[in-house]
C-alpha cells in the first residue's frame, strides 16, 4: 500500500495528474467530434435507417450502391471537378507565386488581395458568384453580351453543359490564394545564390524556372500536391449553395450526393445506405492519394 | 536595393510592364465580387433586379441594411455569428495551448500514439455524414436549442493542427526557462500558466485568428443544427437560407445586404492581421 502510495505522490510531484487534466479537454474533444461518429459509421451499414426507426437489410445497401448511377456520375464529378479545378489552380497560384517571389513593386499588397477570398466563408462566396451568374440580371452575362462575346444569356448554373466550368471558376477563385501563399513560402526558401548562379550561366527568366525553380521546389511541391488533390475530392460546401448538385444532378460530387440523402428536407433520410455510400467516398480518395504518393516516390526516382 | 539602380533594357522594361498589368487584372478578378457585393448592398432593389454592369449605385440607399436588420432577422444572426465564433475561439485557445504544452514538454507512455491520433483524424474525412450521429449525441444531451453544440464540434474538429503550431512554437524556446520556474517551485501547471502562456502571445494571435474565421465561416454544420431552429442561425446560413425561402428572388436587397454584413467584418479583420492569417496558413500545411 505504501509503495502505491509514494507512487502516487511521486507522480504528482512530476506534474503527471496536472498534465493529464491539461490534456484531457482536447482529448475529449478529439473522442466525441471525431472518433466516435467515425465508428458510429459502421452501426448501421446493414440497415435501413430514416433517424427513427432502423430496419436489417443485409446486403442491400451493397447491391443497391452498385446499380445506383446517380452515385456513380456523382463519383464521376468529383474527378472532374477535382481535375479541372487542379488544372487551373496550380500553375495559375505558381505562376503569381513566382512572379512575386521578383521583388516586383507593391508585391505584398498583390499578395495581400490574393490571399483574401481565403478569409471569406465558401457559402457566401458561392451566393454572390450566384447572384454574378444570374441569367438575365447578372453583370457577368450583360457584360459578355455588351463584348459581343455571347449572343444570348448563358445559364451558368442551370445548363448540363457549363455547370462544372462555373462551379470551378468559383473554387479557383477562393482557393488560389491558399496555394499562392504554400508556394510563396516553398520558394522563399530557395537561396539567392542559386539564382545568381544561373543568371552568371545566362539562363533566362523562364530557362530558370524550368532548370532551377522547380526541381528545387519539388519536396514542397509534393506536400502542396498532396494538399491540393485530397481538398479538391472533398469539396461540396460551395456547390451545395451554388446548384445544390443541380440541374440533373449533373454537379453533384459524392458528398453532396451523401448530404442530400441524409438531411434533405424534401425526402425521408436514407442513413444507412447515406453510411455505405460515405465509406466508400473516404476509401475512393484514401486510394487517390495512395497512388500520389507512390508516383511522387517513382519520380523521385526517376529525376 | 541596389537593383533599382540597374539600367534595364527596354525589353525588360516591357516583360515588367506585361508582368504588372497581367498582376492587376488578376487582382481586380479576385476583388470584383467583394466590392460587387458590398456596393451592391447599397443599391434600391429595383436596380438589382434590373442588373448590369455598373458598380457604384444610382440612388445611394442604407434601407437594405434597415430592412435586413429589423424585418429579416439579421440582428439575430450577427449576434450569433459573433457567439459561434468566439466560442470556437475560445475553445480552441484554451484547450491547444495545454495540450500543446504536454505534448511539447512532457514525456508519457504512448505520446507519440496519441499524437498521430490526432493527426490521423484529421486526414481521415467521411464527409457530413458524421453530422448525424453529432446531431443525435447533441439531442440526447439535451444541447440541439444552444449553437453551444457546434462551437465543440468546431473547435474540436480543428484540434490537430493547432496543437502542431502550439508544439511547435513551445519547442523553439529554451527549456531552461521551465526548469528555473520549478527550481523557484512552480507546479506543472504554474510553469504553463505563469511563464509560458505569456510567452505564446504570437501563435495564439494566430490561432485566435484563424479559429475565429472557422467559426464565422462554418456553413454546413450550422445548417444542420439550425434546420428547425430559425433563432440560431448564424449569418452564414440565415444569408443561404433567404436565397432558397419562396420570396427569395425579390429580396436581392436583402440577401447582398446580409451578404456584406458577412464579408465586411472579417474583411477588416484581415485586413489589420493579414501576415497572421498568411504565417498560420503556411506553417500548418508546409511543415507536415
Amino acid at each position: 500500500m505504501s509503495t502505491w502510495k509514494e507512487k502516487i505522490k511521486h507522480a504528482n510531484s512530476r506534474g503527471d495528474f496536472a498534465a493529464a487534466l491539461m490534456l484531457l479537454p482536447s482529448v475529449v474533444l478529439l473522442a466525441v467530434t471525431s472518433i466516435y461518429p467515425f465508428f458510429w459509421l459502421f452501426r448501421y451499414v446493414c440497415y435501413d435507417y430514416n433517424g427513427f426507426i432502423a430496419y436489417y437489410t443485409g446486403t442491400h445497401n451493397f447491391t443497391r450502391m452498385l446499380s445506383d448511377t446517380t452515385f456513380w456520375k456523382s463519383v464521376l464529378h468529383t474527378f472532374e471537378y477535382a481535375g479541372l479545378k487542379l488544372i487551373f489552380i496550380l500553375p495559375l497560384s505558381l505562376l503569381l507565386a513566382v512572379l512575386l517571389n521578383q521583388k516586383l513593386r507593391g508585391s505584398s499588397i498583390f499578395r495581400g488581395i490574393y490571399f483574401l477570398p481565403t478569409v471569406i466563408s465558401a457559402s457566401i462566396y458561392s451566393l454572390i458568384f450566384s447572384f454574378i451568374f444570374a441569367v438575365f440580371n447578372g453583370p457577368l452575362n450583360i457584360a459578355l453580351q455588351n463584348l459581343g462575346w455571347i449572343s444570348k444569356p448563358v445559364d451558368w448554373l442551370g445548363d448540363v453543359n457549363v455547370v462544372m466550368f462555373a462551379v470551378v471558376i468559383v473554387a479557383v477563385w477562393g482557393g488560389l490564394g491558399n496555394y499562392m501563399i504554400l508556394f510563396i513560402s516553398g520558394l522563399t526558401s530557395i537561396s539567392e545564390e542559386v539564382y545568381e548562379s544561373s543568371r552568371i550561366d545566362g539562363a533566362n527568366g523562364i530557362q530558370t524556372f524550368f532548370n532551377v525553380t522547380l526541381p528545387m521546389l519539388s519536396p514542397v511541391l509534393k506536400v502542396i500536391l498532396m494538399l491540393a488533390i485530397t481538398s479538391a475530392f472533398k469539396d461540396y460546401e460551395s456547390i451545395m449553395v451554388l446548384t445544390g448538385g443541380g440541374p440533373n444532378n449533373r454537379s453533384h460530387v459524392m458528398f453532396s450526393y451523401i448530404y442530400k440523402l441524409i438531411f434533405s428536407s424534401t425526402s425521408t433520410p436514407q442513413i444507412g445506405y447515406a453510411t455505405v455510400l460515405s465509406i466508400v467516398a473516404a476509401l475512393i480518395i484514401g486510394v487517390i492519394t495512395a497512388v500520389y504518393l507512390f508516383l511522387a516516390r517513382k519520380l523521385d526516382d526517376v529525376i | 536595393m541596389e537593383q533599382s539602380h540597374t539600367v534595364y533594357s527596354t525589353k525588360t522594361k516591357c516583360i515588367r510592364l506585361v508582368l504588372m498589368i497581367f498582376l492587376i487584372a488578376v487582382a481586380m478578378l479576385i476583388i470584383y465580387p467583394i466590392v460587387y457585393i458590398i456596393l451592391g448592398s447599397f443599391k434600391e432593389n429595383s436596380e438589382l433586379l434590373l442588373g448590369g454592369t455598373r458598380l457604384l449605385p444610382r440612388k445611394f440607399v442604407l434601407d437594405n441594411y434597415v430592412q435586413a436588420w429589423r424585418k429579416a432577422n439579421f440582428a439575430r444572426y450577427t449576434i450569433n455569428s459573433l457567439f459561434l465564433s468566439s466560442g470556437v475561439m475560445l475553445l480552441t485557445i484554451f484547450s491547444t495551448s495545454m495540450a500543446g504544452y504536454v505534448f511539447a514538454r512532457k514525456n508519457f507512455r504512448f505520446k507519440e500514439l496519441l499524437y498521430s491520433l490526432f493527426v490521423a483524424f484529421m486526414f481521415v474525412n467521411v464527409g457530413s455524414v458524421t453530422l448525424r450521429p453529432l446531431f443525435e449525441l447533441a439531442v440526447k444531451v439535451k444541447m440541439n436549442t444552444s449553437l453551444l453544440s457546434v462551437v465543440f464540434i468546431s473547435a474540436g474538429m480543428g484540434q490537430a493542427t493547432y496543437i502542431f503550431l502550439v508544439r511547435g512554437f513551445i519547442n523553439s524556446l529554451p527549456k531552461e526557462l521551465d526548469e528555473a520556474a520549478k527550481i523557484d517551485g512552480c507546479t506543472f501547471f504554474q510553469v504553463f500558466y505563469k511563464v509560458i502562456f505569456p510567452l505564446l502571445k504570437p501563435i495564439i494571435a494566430t490561432i485566435g485568428l484563424l479559429s475565429f474565421r472557422t467559426g464565422w465561416n462554418e456553413y454546413i454544420m450550422p445548417l444542420v443544427f439550425t434546420m428547425s431552429n430559425d433563432k440560431m442561425r448564424p449569418l452564414t446560413v440565415g444569408v443561404v437560407m433567404l436565397r432558397n425561402s419562396g420570396d427569395g428572388t425579390a429580396a436581392w436587397n436583402i440577401m447582398f445586404a446580409g451578404a456584406a454584413i458577412s464579408v465586411i467584418p472579417i474583411v477588416l479583420l484581415y485586413m489589420f492581421t493579414s501576415k497572421y492569417f498568411m504565417s498560420g496558413m503556411t506553417a500548418g500545411a508546409v511543415k507536415g
